[in-house]
């Protein structure tokens, strides 16, 4: 429910992202989809840029973030998730004005001094400068409430957590993160789970910097923690989770784990739309490898669908675009030209866009040759082996142009065009291409010739039916996920309850008249006894 | 002591592979893995010596070429996923890379694909690391899935024969795998050509002689005549067919229809 809120907060925030946006290109470019958690909520600085500028930043921002404190000890007191999302929002624009000075602030005036995580946070901010004359009567005021909400805790080494990634300090921050983990896994609050779920997404992330066997030595704590938050039903846990163990694993290119991971685990339903994004490109990039490539297209398409469209998710939609324009070539489509005009596509897209026409003409020479000219990119983006199994479509492609445009063509001929190594393959694969419904021809071996069949009208077969069917179960499927999404006020249905019950006694009421009146009562049985 | 006795049946496991002698090899692999087990050394563990776990991998490898020999891929499947966890040792890779490595990935590569698991064969071919698919050994069974693939025949045909294999493993699989191919044509000349001489058709299935192309018309159900194979004719039960889905469709829409209303 949450997560539509978000959303539209995310479509709102368009016009005044744009001092946002240099950011969100370096992001791109650094890690593709990773950054697109960060892209979730542009934070809401619009509002109060103006008054900023007047002041000092550093007061600004620590009060912004005690702002947040308040918020989730709303949160707390209510039990309501919508609260601690409203602090998370910050999160993107709090991180550019992070400096030690902010956060060792933060930590002094809000942990009474003894407090273990005081000592843990100053270890890895490293700041120890003019702090000792405001400390101590900060000291005095806050240090007397004692506790610290686990809440306000585990938020401030969130903040700890993305410093540390943003100065790059890696091995430091996979430590810090590690700890922290083991700390949040022992805790158990319904209030922190969404907290919980960013800790997990920047420790993953730290260890996946971090050169090679570090990411495979996080796969048992995150399984661990996945069974507890599945236990827990902790949703937001657990669908970070999910979709950071199938990215472990797939960055490692270990299908077959992630696979049984998906086979074996249930990806909560009612998650937040960004990780449903995330979870559906990588279940889309399992079923590509599989071959499975109708269930691969379906999973892309939705994860495209629900990426945010934001700047920040730029690279997010790129990779899945990326990925669905191969898999649409591999199940024999040709992907929509407007795909590659998009303005923030173009671009990334230009190496997917060359190969798109050389499939669509069915030239192997021009496959191959943009194949080797940007085999780079491709390895890059992780298509390349997908890409090479388009071989047999480019074939099949120039088979059906040539059916197409030649009533009747010798053997010899299709050999030459293109381009095989003998007659004898050229049979055997338009064989094989007749067989596979790719045309509709016959062969004559001893005259050693293709005769094309007399092209059928589409609209006298099932095609359009089945065309018509799809786009009706689309729309369908749209209109029910969209009721499911809406926010539905609280105690509404006991309203409603009311009324029925007023209905119910008006109708009693009714019928006790018609019983005292007993004329209609009368009219009616004998009418009936007439009958 | 224990070092000894496995210094022991590795060689004699070693002397009986080398003559050839199947039966025996798995009879000391058995008690190998016995004795590897007792030292923790099935599975590599940091705290396994790294000399152990080498003898380890090798013996795991030499089971797994003894299994193919023997014709068992039920075996040879555990002994690949026993393997595993060596391979991706960054210890063991790194300090000594296995020789045999890619002979096995290779058979376990055609082994899936002489099962037609072209899934499962994607998969693993994921997983290789770039450089390996220059191997000749694990090149052969990527060649022979794209001839498959799309659809050039007679390339697996040459590539079947034993002087094209790279080494006496890879032959056992070519009796299945010209077994699929025979099969995929048999399906496709079904439905491309009306009908076919018999001596053409020898050519095309690979047969050695014209009444092993009547034995195999007769076991896929084609008419011989005339010393020609006629294929059978498709009948179009597709009208049939189509009226009950349109029925289920159109229920499907009135029932979510009523679920809008």
């Amino acid at each position: 429910m949450e997560d539509k809120q978000l959303d539209s907060e995310d479509v709102d925030m368009k016009d005044d992202s744009a001092p946002q946006k240099p950011i969100a290109i370096k992001k791109v470019g650094a890690g593709g989809d990773v950054e697109m958690e960060d892209g979730k909520a542009s934070g809401n600085d619009g509002d109060d840029k103006k008054d900023e500028a007047k002041e000092d930043p550093i007061i600004v921002a620590i009060n912004e973030i005690k702002d947040n404190f308040t918020l989730l000890e709303r949160a707390v007191t209510l039990f309501d998730a919508r609260f601690t999302l409203r602090v998370l929002r910050t999160i993107s624009s709090l991180r550019r004005r992070l400096t030690p000075e902010i956060l060792a602030k933060v930590i002094k005036e809000t942990y009474p001094a003894e407090h273990p995580s005081v000592r843990r946070l100053e270890a890895v901010i490293k700041y120890d400068g003019a702090m000792e004359v405001e400390s101590t009567e900060v000291t005095s005021k806050e240090g007397a409430s004692g506790n610290v909400l686990p809440e306000v805790d585990i938020y401030i080494h969130l903040l700890a957590q993305i410093y540390l990634l943003d100065q790059k300090s890696l091995e430091e921050g996979a430590k810090f993160s590690t700890e922290l983990v083991e700390t949040i896994h022992l805790l158990n609050r319904r209030t922190l789970d969404s907290l919980a779920a960013k800790v997990y997404f920047y420790y993953a992330r730290f260890h996946e910097l971090l050169p090679s066997p570090t990411i495979t030595s996080i796969r048992p704590q995150l399984l661990a923690s996945l069974r507890t938050a599945t236990l827990r039903k902790d949703i937001d846990t657990q669908a970070t989770l999910i979709t950071l163990l199938l990215r472990n694993y797939l960055l490692t290119s270990h299908i077959t784990q992630a696979d049984h991971l998906v086979s074996k685990t249930v990806f909560p339903e009612s998650a937040a739309n960004n990780l449903i994004a995330r979870y559906q490109y990588y279940l889309g990039r399992i079923r590509a490898i599989q071959l499975d490539y109708t269930a691969a297209h379906n999973e892309l398409v939705g994860a495209i669908r629900k990426a945010p469209q934001t700047a920040a998710a730029a690279g997010f939609v790129q990779a899945a675009n990326k990925l669905n324009i191969i898999v649409e070539l591999l199940m024999g489509d040709i992907p929509e030209r407007s795909i590659f005009r998009e303005p923030r596509l173009e671009k990334a897209l230009h190496a997917y866009f060359l190969l798109v026409q050389a499939v669509r003409i069915g030239e192997l020479d021009a496959f191959f040759d943009t194949l080797n000219t940007h085999a780079e990119t491709f390895k890059k983006d992780g298509t390349y082996s997908l890409i090479l199994r388009l071989r047999q479509n480019v074939i099949k492609t120039g088979i059906r142009m040539m059916s197409l445009s030649y009533s009747k063509i010798s053997l010899r001929d299709i050999c030459v065009r293109l381009r095989l190594d003998s007659e004898e393959s050229a049979e055997y694969i338009v064989a094989k291409a007749i067989r596979d419904g790719v045309i509709e021809a016959t062969l004559n071996h001893e005259k050693g010739y293709m005769q094309s069949k007399e092209l059928l009208d589409v609209y006298a077969t099932q095609e359009p039916q089945e065309a018509f069917h799809e786009r009706i179960m689309f729309c369908m499927s749209l209109h029910n996920d969209s009721v499911k999404a809406m926010r539905f006020p609280m105690n509404q249905h006991r309203l409603e309850l009311k009324n029925a019950q007023e209905a119910r006694e008006r109708e009693r009421e009714l019928a006790k008249e018609i019983q005292d009146g007993e004329i209609d009562d009368d009219d009616a049985g004998g009418e009936f006894e007439g009958l | 002591m224990a070092d000894k006795e496995l210094k022991t049946l590795h060689q004699a496991l070693i002397g009986s592979v080398s003559k050839g002698d199947y039966t025996s090899a798995s009879r000391t692999l058995s008690s190998l893995k016995l004795a590897l087990l007792t030292r923790n050394a099935l599975l590599p563990t940091p705290s396994t010596p790294a000399p152990i776990l080498l003898l380890a991998r090798e013996v795991l490898e030499i089971g797994a070429l003894t299994s193919i020999h023997q014709t068992d891929d039920a075996a040879f499947s555990r002994y690949y996923s026993q393997l595993q966890p060596f391979y991706e040792d960054h210890r063991l890779t790194t300090a000594s890379p296995s020789p045999h490595r890619s002979k096995i990935v290779g058979l376990h590569l055609l082994l899936l694909l002489s099962k037609n698991d072209i899934a499962d064969f994607h998969t693993t071919l994921e997983n290789l690391e770039a450089d390996m698919e220059k191997d000749p050994f694990v090149r052969h069974p990527i060649m022979l899935e794209r001839w498959l693939m799309e659809g050039s025949y007679d390339k697996v045909w040459n590539a079947t024969k034993s002087s094209q294999m790279p080494s006496e493993e890879y032959a056992l699989f070519s009796q299945v795998l010209v077994g699929t191919i025979r099969n995929e044509i048999a399906t496709c000349s079904e439905k491309a050509y009306a009908s076919l001489p018999v001596s053409n058709a020898k050519n095309l299935l690979f047969l050695d002689s014209d009444g092993a192309v009547i034995k195999f018309a007769q076991e896929k159900g084609w008419e011989v005549r005339d010393g020609r194979v006629y294929f059978p004719v498709e009948e179009s039960e597709k009208e049939a067919l189509a009226s009950g889905t349109i029925i289920e469709n159109t229920i499907g829409y009135a029932h979510e229809l009523e679920i809008i209303v």
